[in-house]
């Protein structure tokens, strides 16, 4: 792979910069991302809010990008993607190359351009913001639009992969696992994939509706996969199903895990175990993965009209925005925060009021309250106020005495976070593991305590993006591809 | 036979002796080593709620958390807290199981939100009573003395409605009406106040010229603020008083129990002397009751209770009289 500088200094680029001046590029407005009326799309689980851009708006919105010498956006994203080589391919109309250049370092750039917080990350650090106090160049608009412009008109070329006959597996299917199979299958490996669930894709199919990430996206890449030869078993759950020591001898010479941090969290507060009131896992999973909206299938989930949502984060707006699609009156969120502090992307916050959510920011739920049949009824809250940051530089909510009052509700999904799946943990007594129940791992090669076992992703994060789950599989396919090579040869 | 049973926390105790809220309390082995001298109670250390912000930035602080994606973090300390709380439970059972002395779970909070609401999983957990250690140091200019106030009652309606077993509660001195106040909570429906609670104290080094921490154990003539107030209250309020700080030994405790006091808590001595000076302090009661011939603790409790109304008045008199005739 070219450095980036001596990309920057190719003819094409250095013609690029001068065909347009700077002040011209600054003149341009950031481009707006075309979506769906919110009014019709409350209606829709399955429908995406944003649309896309088109290519003229997309390579106006590329011409922004200055080619800044020492671009600091690349250093902004957790995986250094060559963030303005791909915006030049797109300004000059290689569309097709920009995605190239996304696939150098991304395994999914379709994915992370829609659910990268891209406002904390590359955007972050762009000169526009950070020099001219502009909005940002639209990187995540960008490298969503290459992504979905190569899967609609790009020509799948099935390379020519010279196998090795070694057989790795890999526990999970979401991003950090797909990144990792289609890294190792290109170097030659025979990939079995194995999923405890019935859908392949991990927290990209289970946890992130289709309003913001459309199945079929997803599906693409693990079409390209399977083209490349990986093998995907469902419903299959290493440590359950089969042993380690079972896939062994069945042949299986290395082991990825990446099982991901499914394990939903609660605050254990009083009530909370009253029906009516579930983890958010277990509603997306319902909704998203077993069908429960639609009044066919066997597999429901109920349908709250006063909806209340505890959290702040991406998965907190994925809920509260499932349940008004579903029919709540009130969909509401009760986060302890301002919206300052909110973790969730600013377009889901933004997409989410757009549609009619409530926010009952600086609020906190102490108890829950249940009717005679024992479903939950009411919601008592306190106010809180912003105290001191703490040492993440975040504001600590403290409570205000005497501030209580009840929220009428039916329906509660817990949105406070997940914990490490202790699922492999728990059948490998050798593998090294934290108090956090994440697997310790060599940060440059991800390979664990168990020499034959490579992980990555939340399981060793405990929680982290899309993109950083990516680079971990890509990294971990590099140490384990050196680990078999100097162990079995090629 | 010296009856040495007396009641405190709701409960009947085998004597007044209690072992106080201290770190020696704070593990089941310690726990063990001092059942083993018979104490009338064991207080357990007290959760503390700034605790879990200790140990939520300690976790913060540490690599791990790095490039973590914040949606993470941002409920952490209610994983902290729960866990935090899962090993005060296992030690209320495994105290429970091991030990043939009442246990007291002990809480200390100062926001009166979720955390009153573990006082139900101690009491689950097997707990015989909770002490409610509650302390507001009158030092934020923006809280009035009414919310100061309103805090406690809030906390003591608060826990009274979630548990069935006594609720205690561990004070400090630092009340406009001190008597008031603790006749209006003693009313309550609480099984019994213990005064007071101690405080970090700093220092100064003066040859550093920067502060250090005061003494971290208690002296021995620090029993007369408690002695005081006990004897105040203890003929005025509507529960019993136990009295801690500064009680070193028998002679300190039988001053207490003469004042009014149904119980003793100490701490510090058993830094200081091991678990064997509750032993101590307990055979040095029954000598002293055997000398002066009572046969049980109710004989001689309180028989130098303040019982004047107007105390404000006495103290004055005792004031002119022992200051104005010190020279004489």
């Amino acid at each position: 792979m070219e450095d980036r500088k001596e990309r920057r200094n190719q003819e094409w680029r250095k013609e690029l910069r001068l065909k347009t001046k700077g002040k011209d590029r600054t003149s341009i407005p950031r481009a707006e991302m075309p979506m769906m009326d919110p009014l019709e799309r409350v209606h829709y689980q399955d429908r995406e809010v944003n649309t896309g851009l088109d290519l003229n708006t997309a390579r106006q919105e590329a011409t922004r990008c200055m080619d800044c010498v020492n671009p600091e956006c690349v250093t902004g994203c957790p995986v250094n993607i060559d963030i303005p080589s791909f915006i030049k391919n797109i300004e000059r109309g290689e569309i097709l190359k920009a995605a190239g250049v996304l696939r150098e370092t991304s395994a999914l750039p379709a994915v992370c351009g829609r659910v990268c917080p891209q406002e904390k990350q590359c955007e972050a650090h762009c000169f526009y913001l950070k020099k001219l106090k502009k909005p940002a160049v639209a990187i995540g608009y960008l490298e969503r639009f290459a992504a979905d412009y190569e899967r609609e008109h790009g020509v799948a070329e099935v390379p020519e992969i010279k196998k090795n006959g070694i057989k790795v597996a890999v526990v999970g299917s979401g991003p950090s696992s797909l990144s990792f199979a289609g890294s190792m299958v290109k170097k030659g490996y025979d990939v079995t994939v194995f999923e405890a669930l019935h859908e392949i894709g991990g927290v990209l199919k289970y946890g992130i509706p289709e309003f913001r990430l459309p199945n079929d996206i997803v599906n693409s890449e693990l079409e390209n996969l399977e083209k490349l030869g990986v093998k995907f078993e469902k419903n299959f759950l290493v440590g359950r199903t089969s042993s380690f020591e079972d896939l062994k001898e069945e042949g299986f010479k290395g082991f990825y895990v990446a099982s991901g941090a499914g394990l939903p969290r609660f605050m254990h507060i009083p009530g909370e175990n009253f029906n009516g009131i579930m983890s958010s896992n277990e509603y997306l999973t319902r909704v998203n993965l077993m069908n429960a909206a639609k009044d066919e299938f066997d597999t429901p989930v109920f349908k709250g009209k006063r909806v209340v949502v505890v959290g702040g984060g991406n998965t907190a707006m994925d809920s509260v925005r499932t349940s008004k699609r579903l029919g709540a009156d009130r969909s509401m969120i009760v986060y302890r925060r301002s919206m300052n502090e909110m973790p969730a992307r600013l377009e889901e916050v933004k997409h989410a009021q757009d549609e009619g959510i409530e926010f009952n920011t600086l609020t906190n739920p102490i108890e829950y309250f249940a009717d005679e049949k024992g479903h939950v009824s009411r919601v008592r809250v306190q106010k809180m106020e912003l105290g001191e940051a703490d040492v993440s530089g975040r504001r600590r909510p403290v409570p205000i005495e005497g501030s209580e009052y009840d929220i009428e509700t039916d329906m509660v999904v817990v949105a406070v976070g997940v914990s490490p799946n202790p699922l492999v943990p728990s059948v490998l007594p050798d593998l090294k593991v934290s108090k956090r129940g994440t697997i310790e791992v060599n940060e440059e090669t991800m390979q664990s305590s168990v020499p034959e076992l490579f992980a990555g992703g939340d399981i060793v994060r405990g929680g982290a993006t899309v993109i950083l789950a990516m680079g971990d599989g890509r990294r971990a396919a590099n140490g384990m591809d050196q680990y078999l090579t100097e162990k079995y040869g090629k | 036979m010296t009856d040495l049973s007396t009641s405190f926390f709701g409960l009947t105790l085998k004597n007044p002796v209690i072992a106080g809220s201290c770190s020696l309390t704070g593990n089941i082995d310690s726990i063990v080593e001092l059942a083993k001298a018979k104490p009338g109670a064991i207080v357990l250390k007290s959760v503390f709620e700034e605790e879990i912000d200790l140990l939520y930035q300690k976790e913060q602080n540490s690599i791990y958390t790095q490039n973590l994606d914040p949606e993470y973090l941002n409920y952490f300390d209610y994983v902290i807290k729960e866990e935090n709380l899962g090993k005060y439970l296992d030690l209320i059972q495994q105290a429970k199981k091991l030990v043939n002395v009442p246990i007291v779970a002990s809480v200390s909070c100062i926001t009166s939100n979720e955390w009153i609401s573990y006082v139900k999983r101690f009491q689950d957990a097997g707990a015989d009573a909770i002490e409610l250690n509650l302390f507001i140091i009158p030092s934020d200019l923006k809280r009035t003395n009414e919310e100061n106030e309103r805090f406690y009652f809030e906390s003591v309606r608060k826990v009274n409605e979630m548990v069935s077993i006594p609720v205690t509660l561990k004070v400090s001195y630092y009340f406009s009406n001190l008597a008031k106040m603790m006749k209006d909570l003693s009313s309550t429906g609480i099984a019994g106040i213990t005064l007071f609670n101690r405080f970090y104290s700093p220092d100064i080094n003066i040859e550093k010229e920067e502060l250090t921490a005061g003494d971290v154990l208690s002296n021995s003539d620090e029993y007369l603020l408690p002695l005081r107030w006990t004897g105040i209250l203890s003929s005025k309020v509507d529960c019993p008083i136990a009295a801690t700080t500064g009680i070193h030994s028998a002679e300190t405790a039988i001053k207490m129990i003469l004042a009014g006091a149904g119980a003793v808590q100490i701490a510090s001595t058993i830094y200081k002397e091991g678990p064997d000076v509750i032993g101590k302090i307990i055979k040095g009661i029954e000598e002293w009751m055997n000398r002066k011939s009572y046969k049980s603790i109710k004989d001689f409790k309180g028989k130098l209770a303040v019982h004047t109304e107007d105390i404000t008045a006495y103290e004055r008199v005792q004031f002119m009289k022992y200051f104005g005739n010190k020279d004489k």
